[in-house]
């Protein structure tokens, strides 16, 4: 009993590392000094070998999380990027059938008819679609790895911890982030809902989506 | 418990803010690198917020969620890093009820020296659940499942690990 109270006593005198601000269900702050994060955290979506070409990103990540098939990462500096259509670099057009078979597993699609032409690439399934005239691009995708595709987030967006229905997800907002798309070149993106549902990692982006109209498309997904 | 398993971020944090420091001490313990126990125990938050659906309401959230950190923090261990050694505070307060003389306090801390150094010794699964059983104070129950193991597994090895600092202390003190 003595050398157990010697232990316990011990514990008082330990040097502990200070404990540093975590923040607690989502993203989080990098270990250096950021700009008050009602910066956004950049969101790119990327495949990890299209990051592995970005040496300059990747030497200066401070924080990652991961969502499924999906890796964000919070770094300095963001890659060049440009703006381009939602549509591009999705893949050939694929029936319902094939689409599911890449998902190994049940397709979420809205409520529309006739539906929205389906894309694959990449074990990525994709539609473009418009809600209430805006725009939208849907991606899913059975990948669990955390390594398909990666998104990276830099100083002037914010990173929600959020829930659809009961599936754990992020909300990205704030100013265009860089976004990658496997097999395709980075380009400016707007405000995303990340979730999973299941196997599957869902991804919903369009051009000055609130986060209540994208939860409300995700909840309609059927 | 039941507004964060609906979804309120606020009321997750709420739950977790008494456990970050035991968190990350955790991580620490486990990774010996401040930066990775930080990295694991910041994905470990992460994790849990995903996860609390599946949460059972009623169960102890602070063994549920020191498991968490614990598989991250194993996970991110690295064995490419230097590990650091846990250190007394430099100024380090007597636990003696009476001020102690001069002379006392000194061999009192070097007392406590001797045993940290003695416990560093110990290989990391007997070095870990005495150093969460007393230096972070969890009961046998937390220990279990932060550690993933039978509670009849802590007491045995804590018993033998007992055993075995008390050889490597009584040896060098």
């Amino acid at each position: 009993m003595e050398l157990e109270r010697e232990l316990t006593a011990l514990a008082a005198e330990i040097d502990w590392p200070p404990t540093p601000p975590l923040r607690p269900g989502l993203a989080a702050r990098g270990r250096e000094p950021w700009r008050p994060l009602a910066a956004a955290l950049t969101l790119a979506v990327i495949a990890l070998a299209v990051a592995f070409a970005v040496p300059a990103s990747r030497a200066a990540i401070l924080r990652f999380l991961h969502l499924g098939a999906v890796r964000i990462e919070l770094v300095q500096r963001l890659p060049a990027a440009q703006e381009r259509p939602l549509g591009a670099r999705l893949g050939p057009t694929v029936d319902r059938q094939t689409a599911a078979g890449v998902l190994h597993a049940h397709l979420l699609l809205p409520p529309l008819s006739p539906p929205p032409p389906l894309h694959a690439a990449n074990e990525i399934v994709s539609l473009l679609f418009r809600d209430h005239g805006t725009p939208v691009l849907l991606s899913e995708t059975y990948d669990q790895s955390g390594a398909l595709l990666k998104k990276l987030v830099g100083g002037e967006t914010t990173v929600h911890g959020v829930r659809v229905g009961p599936d754990p997800g992020f909300w990205l907002s704030g100013r265009p982030h860089v976004f990658f798309f496997p097999g395709a070149p980075p380009r400016l993106a707007g405000n995303v809902l990340l979730w999973q549902h299941g196997p599957l990692t869902l991804r919903l982006e369009g051009h000055d989506l609130t986060e209540a109209h994208a939860q409300a498309i995700a909840r309609a997904l059927r | 418990m039941a507004r964060a398993q609906r979804g309120d971020a606020r009321a997750f944090e709420q739950l977790v803010e008494p456990y970050r420091e035991i968190a990350f001490r955790v991580a620490y313990l486990v990774t010996r690198q401040p930066a990775d126990a930080e990295d694991a125990a910041q994905e470990a938050l992460v994790k849990a917020w995903r996860a609390l659906g599946r949460f059972r309401p009623g169960a102890p959230l602070k063994p549920w969620l020191l498991r968490i950190v614990a598989n991250e923090a194993h996970n991110r261990r690295r064995s490419d890093r230097r590990r650091e050694r846990l250190v007394l505070r430099a100024a380090a307060a007597s636990s003696g009820e009476a001020a102690p003389s001069p002379e006392e306090a000194a061999l009192a801390a070097e007392r406590r020296r001797l045993l940290l150094d003695a416990l560093e010794r110990l290989p990391p699964p007997s070095r870990l659940v005495l150093e969460l059983r007393y230096l972070l104070e969890l009961s046998e129950d937390e220990v279990a499942a932060t550690l993933g193991i039978r509670r009849g597994t802590v007491k045995s090895r804590t018993a033998r690990a007992l055993e075995r600092l008390r050889e490597e202390h009584g040896a060098r003190a």
